[in-house]
């Protein structure tokens, strides 16, 4: 693989133009948060390192996933490469999994180059921004944590690693959101039954790899370590946290070790979160910080999230489509593609041939009992398996010109739905909508159309023609 | 000096910026928001604050538990 960490990482994407400086200070308000908002919305977006920060030893980075060029240097392919063709890479690297992580020894993990356990100030070693105006405070959005289940301590396959919005609540504390249907949540019950403190790790500064795993909803007992192998092709590095016994990647660029304090419960919130609009104040599990644990000259990594797009719709995006995908064609082997990239997937497009009339409405309703698809999507596009998914001008096409909306359109009222979807009425609840366009095959029937083929040699010639371009037109 | 969002005056000093004393970040005991003081009127002011996101503390006792706390178990 052609990067080990997030640092080689960042060389990777400057070496390929997909990473700017900003040498000049700037202030962490508004600035962080403007640079944040805007680079996602370039064509080609850049990750975006800001060495000095007014006030702040650290530089941080922002938008390291944030655009199709950087999310397939990730995956090692060329940055042009189009969406449908990384989906399908990472059809097939997923089933590499699983490649077991090694561990390397605490004097040799880059993460413990430097261990602070007295005074502990978050903000000596992070560079904490406010993302969002209303934000209740300082959030770190892009950590991977990682848990244990204190009854089976000795699990390594039911360790978790998983993104969960933290928000800075004073030196050594924090806040946590352990939503009740994350792995987490899970462990921080059965501690809390014995009313003893949960030990976390929060890495901070990750190989891309593990922050795209550690937002994927994979299944309880896999591991996302395993995966982050298999999608490299290589293991992941391991070395063990300082209190705890959990198992941490050995290159993260800052780690904050503590524990989440049982059976105590504090105003968090609101935060700006992913469909743009803000999620409002709960009572939600308060953390400890104990030690911190990070590189030479550490680098921040965080996110901005917000008014779609930005970049953990592009972190969210295949992770989410993959395991839907999985789930369909294992019943439905026609299905050719879902794209479930749309708000986290409450917009989901599949692409499927029909086997008989009336197969795209029952692909849609097992789309809707899949354990991601019940509770997130509520609207459902099945185009054929010929219409690219993640091709809007093509889906578009379909629905123009293959949608009767008196036979292929209607509705599943009052079904499962995602509390953070503003429209969900009461939070939680939404009524589905399925619009089937797919060609009808027998024993439904349409007036007689014909495709347009394309040309003969076409394929050469677009090959020649991007060829052409990328060696700046043969003048 | 009052917390912007819920008002209440139980405000603390959370820390001076590590370099340069360039600003210094407040912190309300009572609803956990926190400010820097180089932030704008819109976020350092109670007069200022978007009265939507206002926080009242006599309602915090009916807000969510996320997740809620389980029995105790022998």
């Amino acid at each position: 693989m052609a990067y080990r960490d997030l640092r080689e990482f960042l060389d990777l994407l400057e070496s390929e133009n997909q990473l700017v400086r900003i040498k000049e200070e700037v202030m962490p308000e508004p600035d962080l948060s403007a640079i944040g908002r805007s680079a996602p919305d370039m064509e080609n977006a850049p990750a975006v390192l800001v060495e000095k920060i007014k006030g702040y030893k650290t530089p941080v980075v922002l938008n390291v996933h944030g655009s199709w060029q950087n999310h397939a240097l990730m995956l090692n392919m060329p940055k042009d490469t189009p969406v449908k063709d990384q989906f399908f890479e990472l059809e097939k690297i997923w089933d590499r999994y699983p490649i077991k992580p090694v561990w390397v020894d605490k004097k040799d993990a880059p993460v413990k180059e430097v261990v602070i356990e007295d005074d502990i100030n978050l903000f000596d070693v992070l560079p904490l921004f406010r993302i969002n105006e209303f934000d209740a405070g300082f959030y770190l959005s892009k950590a991977l944590i990682v848990s244990k289940d204190p009854n089976k301590p000795d699990s390594y396959e039911e360790q978790n690693a998983g993104t969960y919005r933290i928000q800075v609540k004073g030196k050594d504390k924090v806040g946590i959101q352990p939503l009740p249907f994350h792995d987490i949540a899970v462990h921080l019950k059965h501690a809390e039954e014995k009313n003893e403190p949960l030990p976390i790790a929060i890495c901070l500064g990750n190989d891309p790899v593990l922050s795209f795993m550690a937002s994927t909803p994979i299944e309880y007992a896999q591991s996302e370590y395993d995966f982050a192998g298999a999608l490299k092709g290589e293991p992941i590095e391991l070395t063990k946290s300082e209190n705890g016994n959990l198992d941490i990647p050995s290159r993260s660029e800052i780690v904050l070790e503590g524990y989440i304090m049982p059976r105590e419960r504090e105003i968090e919130g609101p935060f700006g979160e992913f469909p743009g609009s803000y999620s409002g104040a709960r009572l939600q599990p308060i953390v400890k910080i104990t030690k911190i644990t990070h590189r030479q000259n550490p680098i921040f990594e965080n996110l901005y999230l917000g008014m779609p797009w930005t970049e953990i719709d592009y972190l969210m995006a295949l992770n989410t489509s993959l395991p839907l995908y999985k789930q369909l064609k294992r019943d439905f082997p026609e299905v050719k593609a879902v794209n479930a990239m749309y708000t986290h997937g409450i917009g989901t497009i599949v692409s499927t041939k029909s086997r008989f009339g009336g197969y795209g409405k029952a692909v849609a309703m097992r789309l809707l009992s899949t354990p991601h698809g019940m509770p997130y999507t509520k609207i459902v596009i099945i185009v054929d398996e010929f219409v690219d998914p993640f091709n809007l001008e093509q889906v578009m096409w379909a629905l123009t010109t293959r949608v009767r909306p008196d036979k292929d359109v209607f509705k599943v009222p009052y079904a499962p739905g995602m509390p953070l979807d503003p429209s969900s009425e009461p939070a939680g609840m939404h009524t589905k909508l399925i619009i089937d366009a797919t060609t009808p095959v027998a024993p439904d029937f349409a007036r007689d159309t014909e495709l347009l083929a394309v040309p003969e040699k076409a394929e050469e010639w677009s090959k020649t023609l991007r060829d052409l371009v990328k060696k700046g037109g043969n003048k | 000096m009052k917390c912007p969002r819920c008002e209440s005056e139980k405000v603390n000093l959370l820390t001076k910026a590590p370099v340069d004393d360039a600003w210094e970040v407040y912190i309300c005991e009572t609803c956990t928001l926190s400010w820097r003081n180089t932030e704008g009127p819109n976020i350092t002011d109670p007069e200022k604050y978007d009265k939507r996101f206002k926080l009242n503390p006599a309602e915090f006792k009916e807000l969510d538990q996320i997740p809620p706390i389980p029995e105790l178990k022998k």
